[in-house]
């Protein structure tokens, strides 16, 4: 435990006020975050608070990257005319199949005295529980009120206690209350501080990707999680339960920008073995690799740039050349040294991601793995540039590399080309879809480069330098931070982690220890003074 | 005053009171077929756009002549059928003030906005469609509908202002069934009588916004402007349920088709080919059947990653690296792509011409505002950003002519499709692009 007197000062000051019922309606109170659910984040509290079960079926707005992730989008995007109409219909979607006959035994706690007629105290059972749930938080007396005059009025007008709960249930299915996480900050000293509920929430999204369950509610009720110790308990009990991983997958999924997959496509007929399940293939494989290196093996995080072990199924392994013998749907695989393959930087998600649909770009790879591995974004190019020099094949240029370093000679472009290719380059030997080769239009690839003052050559030699380089790091614990925050990771500086860094790097680079770290940050349930607040990052 | 239109109809037309369906139609069409004449009610003038990445290549498709006597060049070529319902913009600019120029992004913002955007990906106003559909959607079902054809959600350029643009249908299916699946009533049907289920469901609105005051407490003012934004759409879907409960006010000449199956939509131009009818006819006839009155269609993102199968380079990657051959004077790959977008613009206008109207056609009750995000993509040059309008407005738009490039900035255009679609404003735009002069001699 990191700062126990911070914490135990913190609940001193304001004790009094979670002590009572509801810190977050106090008036003093600061709505601090405003977040949209993505769609794993709906999908997984759905089926956590209803069950599997119930189908979720709909569209779910897009979310765009800000500093690299689309968490931070999150607190920018808003709902739009389009995205309610389908929340709408999805939440009367869900609460037709939670009050049915299939499930309403199992869902609904209570019998009503006659099912044809309005039960106040049934239906205010109902709409209580699920609305604390779906609220993560329990409803105000005038939101509950609201709601059960709807489902009284519904059930007397239908002859259904049943349909009177639906409709009931449907308000809180398209509030925003529930479709955006509201995170709310109470006054403690010259700052405000997360009220126990939205650390609940903050907390169980990060580590669980989903609603908080009944022992986190529970720990906001009593406002134990609001001092150190009851903090530190609930961080361990999520930390060892096996949803860390889904978690952690949703992270990894939005650091590594897996979601590029759905608007990426290859030229089948220049790369037939590019099949339609492809692309799921490689972002599983990314996933379950990266999964298994951080949490099951509790490894050390900078081996993803490095290890030679991988998962493989029937659709890689015809990309990665490797006979597949066997019977299950995926197996674990680890290449041979002189394949040249290095962690995750030559699996077939990142090297077809960011490429062309019918040819590699090492401009592409080098500003992707820049930005994600380093967060050191490269700015974009000038308007007016001649690029033909580099698509010119027919040219006494035959490879990428010479092409492109032709390209560079001119000053303006170099400044950034410097910083991006040499990445990019080192991954020449791997094609827009992630198979090996040596050489291009006849000539043999070179895959040496040069970086920041260090040179190494290919996958392998990137992924050394990237092992060793201490950007990565620190990288790493910026991202997670942000991403718990909502923060656009440009705005997080290192000093910010320092703490959740050193410990990450003490650690010997150990995931857990990481997002125990970030948690425990000063000033991760911290907010700057309310008459700050106005200046944040906002939708026009 | 509000009237209820089928008493409306039931009082005009003696005799066919009880079924309101087709040939039912005609007798409030005056004798040139032009309008609803009986009940004063004309056909709806219908607002798209349709977006597509990249430009064109100056040199062939820039008409040389002026005015209504040009000959169509070779890039507008597939556009030839339309070319009397057609008017093209050579030679408007996007000025760009302090602004920079955000790569492939400042031509679409100001194309769209007549504001040059001050932050890449972000508009700085409300789109054109929107500002339109402000003045022309109610009564219709869907304010606005948008639809991507190579399957992307975020390949809309319609937006209510900031990074948040409203997502475009990525399938025929999905088009379809947010068109045409529950909740669609087919008003040509003789039985047509509101759903009760939806005023049932108008009580669950009326209960979400009321918790808008205790929404909004204590939120910083970017957040209050995003909660807002969702009662805003909270709202919307209220007048939606609004107009499920009436009669569409057209009953229209069009048979609703049986669902489109599941296929392959993305960048590749093939499939592009299959989709692009496909999304322009649900578009059609939503229009036709007054689920919308706004429909907007995009083929890409701004830098276009369309690609034909074989080109190793795509559309996007060729405009920046294809050599100008120096015979020709231009970049003969990046040429072709560009009529492929034009072909598939006119697959668009096809579909909305093939829907008999009036006294023509869904077109001819339309505007559709055709815009892009740079004129000569290799550098990124916004001077001479193409722009084109088809349709008729219902009379109120002059067509089939070349507005030859005077340097004008492209807001003008915008203003006059303002104009054109019935708005009362007097200009439109922001510091330089700020304009009063719409193109006076298309307006009728």
């Amino acid at each position: 435990m990191r700062k126990p007197c911070v914490f135990l000062l913190l609940f001193v000051l304001a004790s009094s006020v979670w002590g009572s019922a509801a810190a977050w309606a106090a008036s003093d109170s600061q709505v601090v975050g405003l977040r949209r659910l993505t769609e794993q984040e709906y999908r997984n509290s759905i089926a956590d608070i209803f069950g599997k079960d119930i189908a979720v079926q709909g569209m779910f707005e897009p979310g765009i990257r800000v500093g690299g992730l689309i968490a931070a989008s999150t607190a920018v995007l808003s709902i739009t005319p389009a995205g309610f109409e389908s929340f709408s219909k999805m939440a009367d979607g869900i609460a037709i199949q939670v009050v049915n006959e299939k499930n309403r035994a199992r869902l609904v706690s209570c019998q009503p005295k006659s099912a044809a007629a309005p039960d106040e105290i049934c239906a205010k059972e109902f709409l209580s529980h699920y609305g604390l749930l779906l609220f993560r938080r329990p409803l105000t007396g005038d939101e509950l009120k609201a709601r059960l005059d709807l489902a009284q009025s519904m059930a007397r007008k239908t002859g259904d206690f049943y349909a009177g709960l639906r409709y009931g249930l449907a308000t809180l299915l398209q509030s925003p209350e529930f479709l955006f996480r509201k995170e709310i900050a109470i006054p403690a000293g010259k700052d405000y501080t997360l009220e126990p509920y939205s650390r609940a929430a903050r907390l169980s999204y990060l580590m669980w990707d989903t609603t908080p369950d009944a022992e986190l509610l529970g720990s906001a009720k009593s406002g134990e999680i609001n001092t150190a110790a009851g903090l530190e308990k609930q961080v361990d009990r999520l930390m060892s339960s096996p949803r860390l991983e889904t978690g952690m997958r949703a992270f990894f999924s939005d650091m590594l920008e897996l979601d590029t997959f759905n608007n990426v496509s290859k030229d089948t007929l220049l790369y037939p073995k590019w099949a339609g399940a492809m692309a799921a293939s490689a972002r599983e494989e990314t996933l379950r690799s990266t999964i298994d290196l951080a949490l099951h093996r509790n490894g050390d995080m900078r081996e993803l740039m490095t290890t030679r072990k991988t998962f493989i199924n029937r659709n890689l392994a015809a990309i990665y050349g490797v006979p597949f013998t066997f019977d299950g749907e995926w197996v674990a695989h680890e290449f041979a040294p002189e394949e040249g393959r290095s962690g995750i930087l030559t699996q077939v998600s990142l090297l077809s991601m960011f490429s062309h649909p019918g040819r590699s770009s090492p401009t592409k790879r080098g500003v992707a793995l820049m930005e994600i591995f380093l967060c050191e974004p490269t700015p974009t190019p000038p308007n007016n540039v001649d690029f033909s020099v580099v698509n010119d094949t027919s040219g006494p240029l035959k490879t990428v590399r010479e092409r492109l370093l032709a390209h560079a000679t001119n000053a303006t472009c170099a400044s950034c080309h410097t910083h991006s290719d040499p990445i990019g380059l080192t991954l020449e030997g791997f094609d827009t879809i992630g198979g090996h080769r040596t050489t291009e239009n006849g000539q043999l690839i070179d895959v040496a480069a040069k970086l920041q003052g260090k040179s190494f050559s290919g996958a392998d030699g990137l992924g050394r330098y990237l092992h060793d380089n201490p950007k990565y790091p620190t990288c790493l614990a910026r991202k997670l931070y942000s991403y718990a925050k909502g923060a656009d990771s440009e705005e997080v500086d290192a000093a910010t982690v320092k703490t959740a860094t050193q410990a990450f790097n003490e650690s010997g680079y150990r995931l857990r220890t990481l997002i125990k770290g970030v948690v425990e940050s000063p000033g991760f349930f911290q907010a700057p003074p309310a008459t700050a607040s106005g200046t944040k990052l906002a939708a026009q | 005053m509000k009237l209820d239109r089928r008493f409306l109809l039931r009082g005009t037309c003696q005799g066919a009171a009880a079924v309101v369906a087709l040939p039912f139609l005609d007798c409030f069409l005056d004798n040139k077929g032009r309008a609803l004449a009986a009940t004063g009610q004309r056909i709806p003038t219908r607002f798209n756009t349709f977006f597509y990445g990249l430009g064109l290549t100056k040199q062939l498709w820039v008409p040389k002549a002026a005015g209504p006597d040009y000959e169509m060049t070779g890039q507008i070529k597939p556009l030839e059928p339309y070319k009397k319902k057609l008017n093209v913009f050579s030679g408007l600019r996007v000025l760009i003030d302090d602004n920079p120029n955000f790569q492939h992004w400042s031509g679409v913002g100001a194309s769209a906005t007549g504001i040059s955007p001050t932050k890449a990906s972000e508009f700085d106003s409300k789109t054109i469609d929107q500002q339109i559909a402000d003045v022309i959607a109610r009564g219709a079902r869907f304010k606005s509908v948008a639809a991507s054809c190579a399957g992307d959600p975020k390949q809309s350029y319609s937006s209510l202002g900031g990074a948040n643009t409203l997502p475009a249908e990525v399938s025929p299916l999905a088009l379809y069934t947010r068109l045409f699946g529950p909740g669609f009533q087919d008003p040509s049907k003789g039985d047509w009588k509101p759903d009760p289920q939806v005023m049932l469901q108008q009580s669950v609105l009326s209960v979400v916004s009321e918790d808008r005051k205790r929404a909004m407490q204590n939120l910083a003012p970017g957040d209050k402007a995003r909660m807002d934004q969702y009662f805003t759409s909270v709202r919307e879907a209220e007048l939606q349920m609004q107009a499920e409960l009436q009669r569409p006010e057209i009953v229209a000449k069009v048979s609703i088709p049986a669902a489109p199956e599941e296929m392959v939509v993305n960048n590749a131009l093939p499939n592009m080919r299959k989709v692009t009818p496909l999304m322009s006819r649900l578009g059609a006839l939503a229009l036709a059947t007054d689920q919308t009155r706004i429909f907007n269609l995009s083929v890409s993102e701004p830098g276009s990653q369309i690609f034909l199968p074989g080109d190793p380079l795509g559309y996007h990657q060729s405009t920046h690296e294809e050599p100008i051959d120096p015979i020709l004077g231009y970049q003969p790959r990046v040429a072709q792509y560009n009529v492929y977008s034009m072909e598939l613009f006119a697959m668009f206008l096809k579909e909305l011409d093939a829907i008999p109207e009036g006294d023509g056609t869904l077109l001819d009750h339309s505007l559709v505002y055709a815009f892009t995000d740079v004129s000569f993509a290799k550098i990124h040059a916004l001077d001479g950003i193409p722009i084109m309008i088809a349709g008729g407005a219902s009379g109120r738009m002059k067509t089939g002519h070349h507005i030859a490039g005077d340097g004008s900035p492209v807001s003008r255009a915008g203003l006059t499709v303002q104009k054109a679609m019935g708005l009362s404003v007097d200009g439109w735009g922001k510091g330089s692009m700020e304009t009063k002069s719409p193109f006076t001699e298309l307006l009728a």
